[in-house]
């Protein structure tokens, strides 16, 4: 297996006795010259893609503040701006995708790693994959011109006949049913973060050590068992990991959500209402505030996004680097 | 440590390159070329009009139009940062946004009716409706079709008893200004609660983003009012509101309604005029009536080729205005309009 | 005397037998009962995701086929009535080749810092930058790309389009190209420097071949990406003409945002062009996709011989 790049270092003395050409020299000092500037490049354009998020948003933070986080309002009239109802949007779109996503993602996962049978499992594999590979876009035309509708008709009534008497979770189930809304927005997040969260999830539990499996069914387990008391608690953080990194994703995107969210500012219980998250809101006003404190409230919205993904992304990233560390041991 | 000075060296002269390759592609314009072609952004509102220009400017000339109907705030915000050739507004630059834009000129070229549009199973053609009752609906204070408010004004008529769920421009939009504008006219608590702007904070509704999205949103759910300009309605097949206007008539959005309302404007100044709620001596005027602008910097080295296409929109260009359903400017616009453009660049 | 009582406990005992007997294996039953439960939902699960991608799949495939025809594929956007995509296909295949052009070298040199030539700590650094870079909001790089290029020039052009989609591919190529890298076995390296060769001359003619089909494996998944990747041209390609444009100093015309505008339009046959279209591109993708996975197949094999 490979090392920790030093292979390819110099040696210290010149150990090998040889003469190295000019030439070799120069290619040594210019491709290391090279990939050092292209390294540096990445950095240079990450710095500076958040110094310019942050200096865009410097007039609306001095002026808002932190307040800007729990204030819920947005009003380019009177000059007054607030992120709450976005960071609501947010919230709501994504943990309510994460919150179906995830037991789908790990019953996949469970699927093609221990009860599939071969030819199945390379096939349905692809085809989970092939759903990451499907552009937002696409999602979001089939959302406005396929899903909305059917959901409008059929499914919200159903729920909220269903679901809407119940005491305080009701509410989320109104009877203002609508072609765009939060849970439209829910659901295509949710066919977004299948793919990445099941991957991840699939990878994990391919860690698992066969003869830790293998003993429990020797011992009497059945297949659920087994999974349940071995595969399950070793892939405890993994999935934590795979959830994280499937929020970051559905918490930054924009275009599909754009498209079936119904860009209506305002916290509304019900989840079939129109609703806004930071990124749709970006996407819809970011060219065309009214005044200079509007764009910069915008480009502040654009902040607390890239902050929310950027913390998502290292949490998971994280936890996936120390399983790699262990694992590899 | 050879290395990194040559990285360094290597990503300095990345960078000159770069710079000058932007730096001369931004001359590659064609400077003071009359036949140049131009970049503008802005209003949805002249959207179907600036179509039948860029064709008919194409084929009159050979040069090309090229326009990005983003919505009358970011059409401002385009040209402000002078990232297109020439901005397209409905809704007058704010004395703020005027010194923002530095050396910009607005020229009204167009004007046209915004109207409410709607989209109710069983109801009657024409509904009427008045401001302030269109007012109250925006407001969320009445909240389904056959309000007794409503059917006040509908003597006769049988109304459904469907919700109404109005549609508002998220973007930001000169059909929004001229609608609050309008609004903030004819209600009081309106202009205290939400006021006028390219972009509101709307009480109720759903928001769509662009006229398309308000027209796709009004479209798709029964009970919908929008605020549209009259080509869109026509185009979409959906039904308007009739406006009590200031005499206490019903027009119908009609070229002649409009032009009534352009008529009480005796000029319009450099700052934009304001159409809507005309007084009671006009008393064939659709309430709810707006020029819209082009906005050119003075100071563009593309000033020859804007004087060119936007004397070919206010002349030769306003003869496809009717077939749309926009006014033709009053001919003393256009004289006023061609003086501006004669004072315009070297 | 004691036979009655014998008789009673050894049915006891039997009777304690049986239904200890049968209580294990009422207890197996429903052990196995629930483990068939799990089965069946993560069955369900599967066939819930493909039968979603089927929905999808099919929606494009069976609305778009309708709109694709000859004029479509040759004829431009028109604004009122009737057009075809010919100009957003022209404008999408130079975005993307040029925003190739821009982040395929860039990532594999990268790469190369990070697995061969920098310091450990180096490499963990830039590798950390990478993971960020891949986190942030397409949204927001298109707002970065913004500000960047189009203000300072002056309008919107396909350079600065491309710009933001190279900033979206660069670290899916990077740590694609890295993680190949890694897994070229060291003993290769060893041996190109035993024979005499220069670092540099290792890793151009010994590392990077044998990290080849793996390289281009992840240039092709990021490619696919970025073809269909809407929010970074929103603010930097989205004013486009209604005819072919080639030009990339000027906006492009773009398939995404062509679909993006059409979606939201009332016109139902602006509604079948953003099929045809979604059906192009999606081809395209699923296209680019099936190439890089049976390149990636193929290189895992010869990996695996090399060891």
């Amino acid at each position: 297996m490979a090392s920790a790049p030093g292979v390819l270092a110099p040696p210290a003395a010149a150990g090998l006795g040889r003469r190295r050409g000019a030439l070799d020299r120069l290619g040594d000092h210019g491709l290391h010259a090279l990939a050092l500037a292209a390294a540096l490049a990445s950095v240079a354009i990450a710095a500076g893609l958040a110094f310019k998020v942050f200096s865009e948003a410097n007039e609306a933070i001095s002026t808002f503040g932190l307040g800007f986080l729990t204030t819920g309002d947005w009003d380019p009239v009177h000059n007054r701006f607030g992120a709450a109802q976005f960071i609501y949007g947010t919230a709501v779109s994504s943990l309510g995708a994460l919150l179906i996503a995830t037991p789908l993602s790990v019953a996949i996962a469970l699927f093609l790693t221990e009860l599939a049978p071969r030819g199945a499992r390379t096939a349905v594999g692809t085809l989970v994959e092939l759903l990451a590979g499907i552009p937002s876009v696409i999602l979001g035309l089939w959302g406005i011109l396929v899903l909305g509708p059917a959901l409008q008709g059929t499914i919200e009534p159903a729920l909220h006949a269903a679901l809407g008497w119940l005491p305080v979770a009701g509410g989320l189930f109104g009877s203002d049913y609508s072609l765009v809304g939060l849970f439209p927005a829910i659901v295509v997040l949710t066919i977004m973060t299948v793919p990445i969260v099941s991957s991840l999830t699939r990878e994990i539990f391919a860690t698992v050590p066969a003869a830790a499996k293998e003993g429990a069914l020797a011992l009497g387990a059945t297949r659920w068992e087994m999974i349940r008391t071995v595969v399950l608690p070793h892939s405890r953080a993994g999935i934590v990991a795979a959830v994280i990194l499937g929020l970051g994703r559905a918490v930054g995107e924009a275009i599909a959500v754009t498209q079936v969210i119904g860009g209506t500012a305002g916290i509304n219980a019900s989840i079939f209402a129109p609703a806004d998250t930071l990124a749709s809101r970006i996407a819809g006003q970011y060219q065309g505030a009214v005044s200079d404190i509007q764009a910069s409230s915008i480009a502040y919205l654009a902040a607390i996004l890239l902050v929310l993904a950027l913390a998502f992304n290292a949490a998971a990233r994280v936890i996936v680097r120390s399983l790699e560390g262990r694992t590899e041991a | 440590m050879r290395s990194r000075k040559l990285a360094v060296a290597g990503a300095v002269g990345l960078l000159a390159l770069g710079a000058a390759a932007c730096g001369s592609s931004s001359r590659a314009g064609g400077s003071g070329s009359a036949d140049a072609p131009l970049t503008g952004a802005g209003s949805t509102f002249v959207a179907p009009l600036m179509s039948k220009w860029q064709s008919g400017y194409a084929s009159a000339t050979g040069n090309t139009v090229t326009y990005g109907a983003i919505g009358s705030g970011g059409g401002i915000e385009q040209i402000t940062n002078r990232t297109v050739d020439f901005g397209a507004s409905d809704a007058p630059l704010t004395p703020d946004q005027l010194k923002a834009c530095g050396a910009c000129i607005q020229l009204p070229w167009s004007l046209g009716a915004v109207v409410p549009a709607y989209n109710l199973d069983g109801a009657p053609g024409h509904i009427k409706l008045t401001g302030s009752v269109l007012a109250d609906i925006f407001l969320g204070k009445v909240t389904s079709w056959n309000d007794p408010a409503i059917a006040k004004l509908n003597p006769g008529v049988r109304l459904p008893a469907t919700k109404i769920t109005p549609v508002y421009r998220t973007d930001g939009s000169g059909d929004t200004y001229a609608f609050t504008d309008y609004l903030s006219h004819v209600s009081p608590e309106w202009k205290s609660q939400v006021g006028t702007s390219t972009q509101v904070k709307f009480p109720v509704g759903v928001g769509a983003d662009g006229s398309d999205g308000v027209a796709g949103a009004i479209s798709k759910t029964d009970g919908a009012v929008g605020y549209l300009t009259i080509a869109y309605v026509s185009s979409n097949g959906f039904d308007y509101a009739l406006l009590e206007n200031a005499a206490g008539n019903y027009p119908e959005a009609s070229i002649k309604a409009i032009e009534a309302a352009a008529a009480t404007a005796s000029s319009v100044p450099p700052g934009g005029v304001s159409i809507v709620d005309p007084p009671p001596t006009a008393p064939a005027a659709w309430p709810d009536a707006t020029f819209t602008y082009v906005i050119i910097p003075t100071d563009s080295d593309k000033a020859a080729a804007l004087r060119k296409f936007v004397t070919y929109a206010i002349t030769d260009g306003q003869s496809y205005a009717e077939g749309l359903g926009y006014g033709t400017l009053p001919k003393r616009v256009v004289a006023d309009d061609r003086a501006a453009l004669a004072r315009l660049g070297g | 005397m004691d036979n009655p009582h014998q008789a009673s406990s050894v049915d006891e005992a039997r009777a304690v037998t049986v239904s200890a007997l049968l209580a294990g294996e009422e207890r197996l039953r429903r052990r196995r009962a629930a483990s068939a439960a799990v089965d069946a939902c993560a069955w369900a699960a599967a066939l819930l995701a493909v039968g979603v991608l089927a929905a999808v799949v099919v929606s494009v495939a069976v609305k778009g086929a309708g709109a694709i025809d000859a004029s479509f594929l040759t004829q431009s956007t028109a604004n009122f009535g009737g057009g075809g995509i010919a100009n957003a296909l022209a404008g999408t295949a130079i975005l993307v080749a040029v925003a190739a052009l821009l982040a395929i070298p860039t990532g594999i040199l990268v790469a190369i810092y990070t697995s061969e030539l920098g310091g450990a700590r180096p490499a963990v650094a830039i590798r950390y930058v990478l993971d960020i870079l891949a986190g942030v909001p397409t949204i927001v790089v298109g707002i970065f790309v913004f500000g960047l290029i189009v203000v300072p020039q002056h309008r919107q052009s396909g350079f600065a389009g491309s710009v933001a989609l190279a900033v979206v591919m660069l670290p899916l190529v990077a740590r694609s190209a890295h993680e190949v890298l890694r897994l070229v076995p060291d003993s290769l390296r060893e041996a190109g420097l035993a024979l005499g060769a220069s670092r540099w001359r290792t890793v151009v003619s010994v590392v990077v071949p044998a990290a080849f089909s793996g390289m281009v494996t992840g240039a092709l998944l990021a490619v696919a990406r970025a073809a269909g990747e809407t929010a970074p041209l929103l603010f930097t390609t989205s004013i486009f003409p209604d005819f072919v444009q080639t030009d990339p100093a000027q906006a492009l015309p773009n398939i995404p945002v062509t679909i993006f505008r059409y979606s939201e339009s009332p016109d139902p046959v602006k509604h079948a062009q953003a099929w045809g279209a979604a059906l192009v591109l999606m081809l395209f993708v699923l296209l680019v996709s099936v190439i890089a996975r049976a390149l990636s197949a193929r290189g895992r094999r010869r990996l695996g011989s090399a060891r």
